[in-house]
């Protein structure tokens, strides 16, 4: 415990009682007196005192409440992004998957319908390659006049072989650079 | 009233919830506010190297959780009752109630457990009760909530 002389218990009350300044925290606690009206400058300090700290308290408490609501929203926040940033990637997933699908469907549509093609253009060329073969069996066994339907028959029998290859080629390469495409896709 | 407190807590904030807290309740006149244990433990070394000083706090309250520390407030009070000596009442001051920390706070030697909540005045009200008991070491270990 500590004691001031009278003339500094004096002062302090007059300076309280004109500006309003007084002691405050836990000093006030450890004084001792035997003057009255310094005993009760003390006692108005401490209330004071006791006042500012309970509002001080409550307006801390405020904070720190407002403080913890704030880190659990921004831990909820980064949760959500988490679960948003993995069901985008998997909407991604899924995107890619129905684009192969997609392209997978497509090339099975181009691929029928040029066998679709290939298949009518084999009949005609095959149709008309027997027939001639038979007009030209005809013409021979009947000793007819043979030298258009002779020339025709080699002609087209030329022309036929040379198409064949140069479909064969086509075909071939068309299928070399389908195969490229895909390995290339599928490295990436 | 206890002379001085010792308060390790990484948050600012509750420093200030504690000291209004202790001077509304008329706990302490003196309280030391630290946000490390490796503050802490450094004030500690240096008080048991220095033998007995009137520095030391009676009472030590740690947070079990201190960010930005090198170990938490177990190891803290472990150091304290096994490494520097044995001469202040300790315990954990923490918004945790996990069973096998308070647990483990008991095997190092702290004392109590006080819960930190929103209303930590009537737990402190009623340490500040128990506090003698504690002082003479014959009271057993005991979890404010």
């Amino acid at each position: 415990m500590i004691s001031f002389g009278k003339d500094i218990e004096s002062d302090l009350i007059a300076l309280y009682k004109s500006k309003k300044i007084g002691l405050e925290g836990n000093l006030l606690k450890v004084i001792k007196t035997t003057n009255k009206e310094f005993q009760q400058y003390l006692e108005e300090a401490k209330t004071k005192d006791q006042e500012t700290r309970r509002k001080r308290l409550e307006v801390t408490k405020q904070v720190q409440s407002q403080n913890k609501d704030l880190i659990e929203g921004q831990a909820e926040k980064e949760k959500l992004m988490l679960e948003l940033k993995e069901a985008l990637a998997e909407s991604e997933k899924l995107r890619e998957v129905a684009v192969d699908d997609l392209e997978t469907l497509q090339k099975k549509t181009q691929f029928e319908l040029i066998g679709l093609i290939v298949k009518v253009a084999l009949g005609a060329v095959s149709a008309i390659c027997i027939l001639t073969t038979i007009l030209y069996l005809y013409v021979l066994s009947k000793g007819l006049d043979s030298k258009i339907i002779e020339s025709t028959w080699s002609n087209m029998f030329g022309i036929i072989l040379t198409n064949c290859f140069s479909i064969i080629g086509t075909i071939m390469g068309v299928k070399h650079i389908t195969d490229s495409k895909e390995s290339k896709e599928s490295k990436k | 009233m206890i002379d001085s407190i010792l308060l390790v807590d990484d948050e600012d904030l509750f420093h200030l919830v504690f000291e209004d807290s202790c001077s509304l309740l008329d706990i302490t006149l003196s309280l030391q506010s630290l946000t490390s244990s490796d503050e802490a433990d450094k004030l500690f070394k240096k008080w048991f190297q220095e033998g007995p000083v009137e520095e030391k706090p009676d009472c030590v309250f740690v947070d079990l959780n201190i960010i930005g520390s090198s170990f938490d407030g177990i190891e803290l009070i472990r150091k304290i009752n096994f490494e520097y000596g044995n001469g202040v009442v300790i315990g954990i001051i923490s918004s945790s109630d996990d069973k096998q920390e308070i647990e483990k706070a008991k095997s190092v030697g702290a004392q109590f457990w006080i819960i930190k909540s929103d209303e930590i005045e009537p737990r402190l009200e009623a340490f500040r009760k128990d506090y003698d008991v504690y002082k003479n070491k014959t009271a057993a270990f005991k979890v404010y909530k």
